[in-house]
């Protein structure tokens, strides 16, 4: 049932959404816990059983049954470019009795596993290509606005296996990676537009110490975070000014834990959301963007022309200002991602160069700019869920100990990568 | 003769995430055999800080996994020093900073004893 | 110290028989004057083929940034760490990039903003790839 259709809201001028106000969310889950990786032996911890429990949980919030379910859109991998996390766990590593004796269900999970695993007896339509969490997200909000299904299951797995992922062992460096390889550039890349940012700003690694640990201190607030269930003690300055580098200036506390966890969403239509539990959240627009470096590499000018570029589409299509937006989410897979981002949406008035200063102020949860109220990833553990749950939470009012003290009626969130990001706009009123 | 024992955490100390195969038996041990006793690992320092104060235990350092340098430099009139872990980063933190390296695997012998055995 | 040998492809193995012969070519398609590096099989610009050539470049370029590699996905290169990362812009057209490790530099004193020169390093018996070396 999964097919190719053209959802994107990626071209210029995007317009205001034509379903702006017209699809909300209506429910969130979460599995219960979140691990550091899935151990190989516990059938009732991977990452297909954790998608399950967080789609109970969702249906559960949003107060519906089985039998109202009619769409499924997941990402089966919950990566870009349709990848799941790190290796896989075959073919050298025997599979299980089924449900688990392929992938599906291990390292990714599919829309036609859950479908069958959860016994959804009238699914419609089912799509597996939602990739990381806002586009997942932005393709369920157009499949229901265009009526595809109705009462929209959104999973979103994120797992973690044994053992060091992404490491090459290989001498031969083909396609891409023969421009690259040679000269050993990976991650350097994120260190390499820190350090034009540091140098065209005047600012420093150590000056990116508050954002941080402000994140950790709203992490340990969401009963999901890797860390409130794992390491619930304070992060300190201290702590990330010692991290080990990976690559300057870029050190092990800028980059997100793989962790595994599943969450799941509801998407639906305002109209049918009435019957359901929760005060729903009105999506009011997505958007995409996808760039390419014009020669080897992402450089500092790329970064800020393809966040322009993406935030003045984001608020093209939904019709808001920055001054509109009280809870704003902007991605920290590398916490470096969040300045980019924030400087280009230009939320509370900051600009280019500013985001060190801004976060240098007070960004606490009950003061006036509580960027990323929900941790983000470094708070939480690459669940990357948190950046739709939190804003989700606080405009509904019911983030907890979480909820912050400003007004939370509008809320951007807008992630995974400078390169390849989507931003989506919700309220807590359709117009 | 004063030897150091630093232990890294995930993977190598039966409380780490994932448990690895050395007990807080031994450590505890370890201490009272009179080894300098710390933890070295890509946890933040406050953490290794916490579990070290949840065993009530004083370490004598905990440091970041590429800060054993510092380490030897705080105890430079050791006689020697060791580190132990699970992952490459480990074995490359002990070559870099001379100090002699056991694989979790191997330190769940505690090796140390013969250390103290053949003094 | 092993590293990653490039394994040439249709595309790339103009570049890389140039680089064999100490030159540094880079792709120029005539119609859009327009320079390409890494080679594709199309101008970027107006998507033919028919208008790509290649051009033998200056050589010389700028260091525009750089980054340390502590600790590397690609595990020949984990024996190396520490090491540089700088990116070189290309004189006639900086918004073309090469990758260099600076040979003979040490870690973390990139001059960034420094012209370089082209220089070529054997990986392999039968492979050069470009290396830059700062002008004094």
């Amino acid at each position: 049932m999964a097919r190719a259709i053209h959802w994107e809201r990626n071209e210029d001028p995007v317009g205001i959404w034509e379903h702006r106000g017209k699809v909300v969310l209506a429910g969130a889950g979460h599995s219960k816990n979140t691990d550091r990786r899935w151990d190989g032996v516990s059938m009732d911890r991977t990452l297909g059983a954790y998608v399950v429990e967080a789609a109970r949980a969702a249906m559960d919030d949003a107060g519906i049954s089985p039998e109202d379910v009619d769409g499924i859109v997941t990402s089966a991998g919950g990566q870009p470019a349709h990848m799941s996390l790190g290796s896989q766990w075959g073919p050298l590593r025997p599979f299980f009795d089924a449900p688990y004796d392929s992938e599906d269900g291990l390292t990714y999970v599919t829309a036609e596993w859950i479908q069958k695993q959860m016994n959804l007896p009238n699914v419609q339509y089912m799509n597996s290509h939602g990739e990381t969490v806002w586009n997942l997200i932005g393709l369920a909000a157009q499949v229901v606005g265009d009526g595809r299904c109705e009462v929209c299951l959104v999973p979103y797995p994120n797992g973690n296996i044994e053992g060091r992922y992404h490491q090459n062992p290989s001498l031969e460096a083909r396609g891409g990676a023969q421009w690259s390889n040679p000269w050993g550039w990976g991650l350097s890349g994120q260190g390499f537009v820190f350090d034009q940012y540091a140098r065209k700003y005047g600012t420093n690694h150590e000056r990116m110490a508050p954002f941080v640990v402000q994140e950790h201190a709203n992490g340990l607030l969401w009963p999901y975070s890797y860390y409130a269930q794992h390491e619930p003690g304070p992060f300190t300055t201290e702590d990330y000014l010692n991290g080990r580098w990976i690559a300057r200036d870029l050190s092990i506390f800028d980059c997100d834990r793989p962790v595994q966890a599943g969450a799941c969403y509801i998407v639906t239509t305002a109209e049918r959301a009435k019957d359901m539990k929760q005060q729903p959240v009105y999506i009011l627009d997505h958007t995409e963007s996808a760039f390419t470096p014009r020669s080897l590499v992402q450089t500092l000018d790329d970064t800020e022309s393809w966040t322009d570029i993406q935030a003045k589409r984001s608020y093209a299509g939904s019709g808001l200002r920055p001054e509109d937006i009280d809870v704003f989410a902007p991605y920290d897979g590398f916490a470096v991602f969040t300045q980019y981002f924030l400087e280009a949406f230009g939320w509370r008035g900051v600009k280019r160069g500013e985001a060190h200063d801004f976060c240098a102020d007070d960004i606490t949860l009950k003061g006036p700019n509580p960027i990323n109220s929900g941790g983000g990833n470094m708070g939480t553990g690459r669940m990357r869920t948190v950046f739709i749950t939190d804003p989700m939470e606080q405009l509904q009012g019911r983030a907890g100990d979480r909820q912050v003290d400003i007004k939370a009626e509008v809320a951007v969130t807008i992630g995974v990568l400078p390169s390849n990001a989507a931003a989506l706009a919700f309220s807590t009123s359709p117009d | 003769m004063a030897i150091l024992l630093s232990f890294d955490i995930d993977g190598t100390l039966e409380l780490g995430d994932p448990p690895g195969g050395v007990t807080i038996d031994m450590v505890r041990k370890a201490i009272d055999l009179g080894f300098i006793v710390g933890s070295c690992s890509d946890r933040p320092l406050s953490s290794q800080r916490r579990m070290w104060a949840s065993l009530d235990i004083e370490p004598d350092f905990v440091a970041s996994k590429h800060q054993l340098g510092l380490v030897r430099a705080q105890f430079d009139d050791a006689d020697a020093y060791y580190h132990m872990g699970d992952r490459d980063t480990d074995e490359s933190a002990a070559k870099e900073n001379d100090f002699g390296f056991w694989w979790h695997t191997e330190a769940e012998l505690e090796p140390w004893l013969e250390l103290v055995n053949s003094d | 110290m092993p590293r990653p040998i490039p394994v040439p492809d249709a595309i790339s193995k103009p570049f890389w028989d140039a680089c064999n012969e100490r030159r540094l070519i880079v792709q120029v398609c005539t119609m859009c004057d327009r320079k390409q590096f890494p080679p594709e099989a199309e101008c970027r610009e107006c998507g033919w083929q028919f208008h790509l050539e290649w051009l033998e470049t200056s050589g010389r370029g700028t260091i525009v940034g750089f980054s340390i590699t502590y600790d590397s996905r690609i595990m020949a290169w984990q024996e190396e760490q520490p090491f540089n990362n700088a990116v070189v812009a290309l004189e006639e057209d900086p918004e073309i990039n090469f990758f260099s490790n600076l040979p003979g530099v040490p870690v973390g004193d990139v001059p960034v903003g420094a012209t370089v020169e082209v220089d070529f390093i054997a990986v392999s018996d039968d492979q050069l790839i470009p290396e830059w070396k700062v002008v004094e």
